[in-house]
This record gives C-alpha cells, structure tokens and sequence, in this order.
C-alpha cells in the first residue's frame, strides 16, 4: 500500500510538469497580451513596450516559460501581470471562501442524492423515480447563471428573506452573517452537483437490485426498506468515493459562473478576472494547485476503496 | 398515459415558478417603500428629511472588480480611478476651464511660458499624520521619470525628448521647468497626484509594493481602512482633509462582478451608487428609491475606418465620404442607445468639454444617391469589408448590425467578425493589421485638444485609422507650442474641419454614463459628476 502511493506520488510530477505546459502553450497561443487589457489610446507606445519589456513579455514564449519553471523550482509562484501581488498569497487569500463554499454544496449535493437516488433506484420506472430523474435533468440543463438570478430575484428582491451578493455586510465579521450570505450559491451549485450524483446512484441501484444477495435478503423475509438502506446502500456508497475523490480539485477552483454571479470572492472569480487580462502567472498557478488536488483526490479514492472493499486491495 | 402525466408535471412547476415570481408585481410599488429601510443594512435607518446637511452615514458603491493598483502613479483601471478619488487629493481640477484647488494654492506660468511655479496650501497631511510638501511631489514627478518604475504616464512628461524637471524652492513651492513651451502642461499636471515619499522612498520596485492595494496612504477626504479582495473596500472619513471634514462617516466599494445581479442588487438596496445601461432604465426608475443621472462622459464614439486595409479602399476619402452617407447618425444612436437621452450627436473628433471644441463642421449624413456617386467615381464596385467586434460587447455589436444594413443599401456588403475581448484590442491596436476594415470603438481624451494629437498625427502611436495628412501634422505641432489662446483656438478649429472634411472617422455620438444614486444621499451637484471616477469630491456627499 505505502509503495502504491509513494508510486503514485512520484508519477505526478511529469504529469504536473506536462499540465504546465500545455497550459502555458495554451495562453500563448491565444491572442492579446496582459498590457493591452490596461492601455488606453492616451498611452505613448514608447510606455506600453517600456513596461512590456520590465515584465519579460517581448521575450519568446519558451524563455518565458524557463523563467516561470526556474522561480516555480524555487518555490515562487510569480506575481501577478495586472495587479503585481504575488499569486500564492492571491489564491491562499480566495482558498477559504471557495472551499467553503464548493465543501457545503458538494456535501448538502451528498447527503440528498443517496436516498433520493436509491428511491428512485428502487421505484425504478414509478411516478417517484420519474420525478426525480425528471429533476435531475433539469439540474444537469438549467443553465446555472439564469437560476442563480432567479433565486437572487425571488429570495432577495421579492421575499427580503436573503443578501444578494456577496460574503458578508461590510463591517460585519460573523459566521451567521456568512451563513446567511452562503444559502443561495450553496443551493445553486448543490442543486446541480446534487443533479449528477442521483444519476450515479440510481443506476447503481438499480443494478445492484438485480444482484442475488438481495433477492436472498427478501427471500429471509426482509423489508423493501431494510434491503435499500441497509445492505444496498453500502455498495451504492462505493461509486460516491470516486466522486468525492475527483471532487476534491473543485473544492478549489470553484464554481466560476457562481461566484461571478454572487460575487464570492474565491478562486473561481480569481480565475476568470485572470483569463480576461491574460494574466498568466495567475492561470498557471490555479491550473497547477487543481491539477495537484485533481491527482491526489484520485489517489486518495484508489486508497479508500480499497479499505471500503477489501476484494479490490488483494487483486492488485 | 405516464407521458401526459409527466408532461403536465412539467406545465405545473413551470407554472409555479412563473407565479413564484410575478406574484409580487402587483402591490411593487408600495412595497418597496417600506422594504427599502428594512434591508439597507449599514445606512442608518432614522433618517429624517431636513434642509440642514448632517454629518455621519455610509455610502456604498457598486464597483465590477477588483481594484487593480490603488497608487495614482500606475492606475489606470476605472475601478482604481474611482477609489483614487476619494483616497488621493489632486494638486487641481479643471471643470469647463474653471480651475478648482485642491493640494495647490496657485499655479503661475513665467512670462516665457517655460517655468511653471506651484504653490501648495498651508499645513497639508497625509493620511498618517506626516505634512505634505514640495519633497513629495518632486518625488511623485520624478518615480513617473525613472524609466525602472514602469510608470505608464512617462511620455507625458517628455517634450521634444527632453523631461520636465521639478526643483523644489521651498517646502511648499515647486518650479517646473518645461524644454519648451507647452500650453498643454496644466492638463498633464491634473492628472498628477502626488503620492508620500515617506512610505515610497526606500522601496526598489514601487509597481510590486504591498502598499498600493493595502493600508494605502493618501491626502483626499478618506482614509483606507479596510480590503477583503473580491469583496469590498471600505475607506473611513479624513477629519483633516484640504477642504474640510467630509459629511460621510465612510464610504464603501462593494464588488459586484455580474451587472444583472448588480441590478438586482441596487433595486435590494445593498448598493447605493451604481452604473445602469440605457436599457435598464425603466427598472430602477419604477423601484423609485434611485435618482437616476445621466451626465457627458467627455468620451466620443466613433466608427473606425482603417486605411491600411488590404483592399486599399478606404484610404480613399471618397469612399469614407459614401460610407458615412449611406448611415444616420440620429437612427445609429437610436438603434445602439435605445434613446437619445443618453448620446448627443457627434460630429467633430473633439469631445464638448474639450477647449476650443465646435460642432459646427462639415458632416456627410444621410444621403444613399450621394454615397452611390461617390462610390461609382471612386470606381469602388461591390466593395466587401469586414468589420470587426469584441464578442458580447452589446454597442458593438449593434453598431455592426447597423451598418451591415445600411451598406447594403449602396451595394457594400459588410462581413462582421466577432473576436474575443482580448484578441480584438490586439488587432485594433495593431499598426500593421491590414486584415479588417470598421470597428466600433470610443475615447475619454481630456479637455486640451493637444490630447488629440496621440491619435490623428500620421506617426503617433494611437493613430489607429492610420490616417496621414501632413497639414493635420503641421496643425498639432503649431497647437501644442502655441500660446496665445486665441490663435491656438483658430488652429485647433481648422483641424476639426480638416478631420470632418477628410471623413477620417464617422463620429457618431458624445454618450453619456447613467449614474443611479439612492434618493436619501443629498450633496450630489457639490461633489460634481465627473467621467469615470463618478465624484470628483466625494467630501461633499451626506445622508439626508
């Protein structure tokens, strides 16, 4: 087991090393440069590539990246191109708020999908089963920006009951502040994780039913109820390690389209304001902290499973 | 059987959310009265209608992002620039010609008009205590100078290749000595706010300071108090500003990334002050808590035509001539600004705030047989152009659509071609691009036409027509150098007839900004609506 993951471990510095490049060629392949997302037609050329130059960007792209894997090797992530803070203050700053926020809605999306999805799993084909399936479909094509202006509209406009946007009231430093500012972003990105996973565990259901080990069950005389939540659900549950597993990378990118729309100030915001101005330390520097979490979430799945079903340890 | 069952499954839930949300409309107007105290959440709430001005209160903006650099030397951003406003006091301001002194007690030019000598007012602080003298703005002067400091406003202060210089006389008088004359100096020298020596002085790299987005250190009527990134700044009052102690107790930046949920927003009373489009209009209008103020942004938008295009067409003045024929300004303003209301005619490239700046000039509207002529002589037969937008820009796209009609009239056909943000400023910025035709874009060039010269003088760096005439070159030299107002006036007129004459862009309108701002905030004509920043002093803003 230990060598197993020492394995891994060592695996994913190419792999990090390979993330970076094609994410660094990416960038440079596209148009447009960080400057020119802050020139004005009053600014004399002579400045723009004055100040182009001081940033290393008249230089080619391979030198540009030397430069970035040489500080990067040092443990420097850069500073940012447009606000020239440093990048890992800049994402540890925004971690908090986006794994706070992916944490909930990933476990609220949690908690709901496995009795929804082994009832509809268990009426497969019933009204029930319809109704939750049709659901879930509307999650998985509601597009989220248009039910998260929805839900502001109806829950702040309308109702007075919530914020708007934002993480708290200025001035205001409490959790149940924060709580209060959480419960519309939360519901929008649990609803459509929530959406995914029912399917998941639908299907599992619905296979597992057909395994001998439950017709044994009734066959003792055991309760439609009892075979679901008690024996079941434990095999349901294995297919949600994988998921939670994969999911931890989006603990910290975070939902962009959410926190745009609300204006939580995480990693996702981050993210796209740093598209939009071509700011390439800070791209590469999310990309890169995913790509680590997305390795080692799999990792971590492929160990627990292993605990979860001892037959899976042995064959390997 | 269970497909019509869960088809109207379907037709109930829908029908429920339909009524979830139009439920309220009818009794809206009475409601939102009543809401608006209970959900402000940092106003005090007891506010009484009386003639006097109180003190106390908090005001909250709504701003689109982060603020970039807050130190006035490298902001460039809107955001910052508003900030700015409020954190950093300016040596002067100039409003229609008028100056009004902020840091600075007087400004004297020499007789020569090569020395200008600044005096600045008696016992000025900064916001740390420290005085504000002539050492700091010597030291602002000369970090935008040095060529390590990446500052961005460099070139202005370069005439003819030589700097300006800053001597310091005494603690609170500065000379700046100009190679040449320069009438155009007083404008540079708005934009230039001083910032401490005292927190500077001893950093290599000033652009990478922490202290130009936190514990900011400024002179205007608020003080940096706190930053939470990506979701607000929140500056507090300066009892021992220039102009005397501001009303508001303090003044707040909330992000709000999403225009619609910023809309939202604002109708929720969790901003404000806030930008609203044309469109938008009616809604914040029927909340009723919003004045809403439209007011000249000083910015010209124009419909580009590029010379240098492959198709060699459109160097032709004749063909500019015809294309701005076949369009009409006040049905193009209707269609990309819903309403005149907020976009005034424009025909001269310099903006009505601008000096010298007439509307009087020749202008080729609205005439499909004349543009046909024009057309034929220039032997200019099924010209095909491409006209260029930044993808989801609602102006540009409009504008497109507009003239892609409107040229088929006289026999243009007009391919439209949408690029991403970035890579469409990257061709319209670039001199050698030759693979597009139109473009739909705007300036804010400020109040001495000198300004203009950055864009119409055939090598000037922003010329992105790339227009050559070398009377117009001639003409900006003679202006920038010129100092008796009366003869620099007939020059600068000439060259907006020039530019009009030669069809060099199709201006299409001055338009304005719409600013709403929360009825119970008095104080609104004193601080003074100014482009981009919103208040030019927010001091005078309070809580009615």
């Amino acid at each position: 087991m230990r060598q197993l993951i020492a394995k891994r471990l060592i695996q994913t510095i190419p792999l990090l090393f390979f993330v970076s490049i094609v994410c660094f060629a990416l960038i440079k392949a596209a148009p447009g440069d960080p400057v020119l997302s802050f020139v004005t037609p009053n600014m004399h050329a002579e400045d723009i590539e004055r100040v182009r130059a001081n940033l290393g960007l008249d230089k080619p792209a391979y030198v540009q990246y030397g430069l970035w894997l040489k500080e990067l090797l040092k443990g420097n992530l850069g500073y940012s191109l447009v606000n020239h803070q440093p990048v890992a203050a800049l994402i540890l700053e925004r971690l908090p708020a986006t794994a706070g926020l992916m944490g909930c809605a990933i476990l609220l999306a949690v908690i709901l999908a496995i009795p929804l999805g082994l009832i509809a799993g268990a009426f497969h084909n019933k009204w029930v089963d319809k109704l939750i399936t049709f659901l879930s479909y509307i999650g998985i094509s509601v597009p989220l920006f248009w039910l998260a202006i929805l839900l502001i509209y109806l829950f702040a406009i309308k109702l007075h009951w919530l914020p708007s946007m934002g993480m708290r009231t200025v001035g205001v430093n409490s959790a149940a502040d924060v709580i209060k500012h959480g419960i519309l972003p939360v519901s929008v990105l649990a609803f459509s994780f929530l959406s995914s996973y029912v399917r998941y565990v639908r299907s599992s259901t619905i296979g597992q039913l057909r395994e001998d080990y439950v017709q044994i069950q009734y066959a003792y005389g055991s309760s439609r109820w009892i075979v679901l939540f008690r024996h079941v659900l434990k095999h349901v549950l294995l297919p949600i390690i994988t998921l939670l597993g994969m999911s931890l990378a989006e603990l910290v990118t975070g939902a962009i389209v959410t926190e745009t729309v609300f204006s939580w100030p995480g990693i996702g915001s981050l993210g796209m304001t740093a598209v939009r101005g071509m700011d390439y330390p800070i791209i590469m520097g999310i990309t890169l902290f995913s790509a680590l979490l997305l390795i080692i979430g799999n990792l971590l799945a492929d160990v627990l499973y292993g605990f979860a079903d001892p037959r899976i340890k042995s064959s390997r | 059987m269970t497909r019509i069952r869960s088809t109207a499954l379907i037709f109930v839930l829908l029908a429920l959310v339909i009524a979830a949300c139009s439920g309220n409309n009818g009794n809206n107007g009475g409601n939102n009265g009543n809401n608006a105290g209970s959900t402000n959440e940092s106003s005090s709430s007891g506010s009484e209608v009386s003639g006097e001005i109180k003190d106390g209160g908090s005001l909250i903006f709504g701003v689109g992002s982060d603020p970039l650099v807050l130190n006035p030397i490298y902001a460039g951003d809107r955001v910052s620039l508003t900030i700015d406003q409020a954190l950093f006091a300016p040596l002067f301001q100039v409003n229609n010609g008028e100056k009004t002194f902020y840091l600075a007690e007087s400004l004297t030019p020499s007789e020569d008009g090569l020395t200008y000598t600044l005096k600045l007012k008696e016992g000025l602080q900064w916001h740390d205590g420290q005085p504000l003298t002539a050492d700091d703005v010597v030291f602002t002067f000369d970090t935008i100078l040095d060529e390590k400091q990446n500052s961005l406003f460099r070139s202005n202060l370069i005439l003819g290749g030589e700097p300006i210089k800053a001597v310091k006389v005494d603690d609170r008088t500065v000379d700046f000595k100009l190679p040449q004359v320069n009438p155009a100096f007083e404008a540079t020298l708005v934009q230039l706010t001083p910032i401490p020596k005292h927190v500077f002085e001893n950093e290599a790299n000033i652009e990478q300071s922490e202290k130009n987005l936190y514990n900011v250190v400024g002179s205007g009527p608020f003080k940096f108090k706190e930053y939470k990134p990506g979701e607000y700044l929140t500056l507090e009052r300066f009892d021992d500003y220039v102009l005397g102690k501001p009303h508001l107790d303090s003044i707040t930046y909330r992000i709000a990334k999403d225009s619609n949920a910023a809309l939202l927003a604002l109708q929720n009373g969790e901003l404000n002050v806030n930008y609203i489009n044309p469109q938008d209009v009616p809604t914040i209008e029927a909340n009723g808590n919003f004045e809403i103020l439209p007011y000249s942004e000083g910015r010209l938008a124009y419909l580009l035509f590029n010379e240098n295009s492959a198709n060699g067409m459109l160097a032709k003045k004749e063909v500019r001539q015809a294309i701005s024929y076949a369009l009409n300004r006040e049905e193009m303003i209707q269609t990309i600004y819903s309403s005149g209301e907020y976009a005034d005619p424009a025909k001269s490239f310099v903006t009505p705030d601008g000096l010298f700046w007439t509307n009087d000039v020749t202008t080729y509207d609205n005439d499909v047989e004349k543009a046909k002529e024009l057309l034929a002589a220039a032997g200019a037969n099924n010209l095909n152009l491409k006209f260029i937008i930044s993808s989801g820009n609602k102006a540009m796209e409009a504008a497109s659509l507009y003239v892609q009609q409107k040229l088929k009239d006289v026999g243009i056909t007009v391919e439209i071609q949408s690029l991403d943000a970035s890579a469409f400023s990257q061709k319209f910025a670039d001199a050698s691009a030759t693979d597009f035709d139109l473009a739909y874009s705007g300036y804010i060039m400020g109040y001495d036409p000198d300004a203009y010269r950055i864009l119409y003088q055939s090598d000037a760096d922003s010329n992105y027509s790339h227009y050559n005439n070398p009377k117009v070159d001639e003409l900006f030299d003679q202006g920038a150098s010129e100092p008796d107002p009366e003869k620099r006036g007939a020059i600068y007129r000439e060259l907006q007839e020039i530019i009009a004459e030669d069809a060099v862009i199709y201006p299409v309108a001055y338009t304005k900004t719409i600013v709403a701002v929360d009825k119970r905030f008095g104080g609104i004509e004193e601080a003074v609506l100014k482009p981009v920043v919103i208040f030019e002093d927010p001091s005078k803003l309070y809580l009615k």
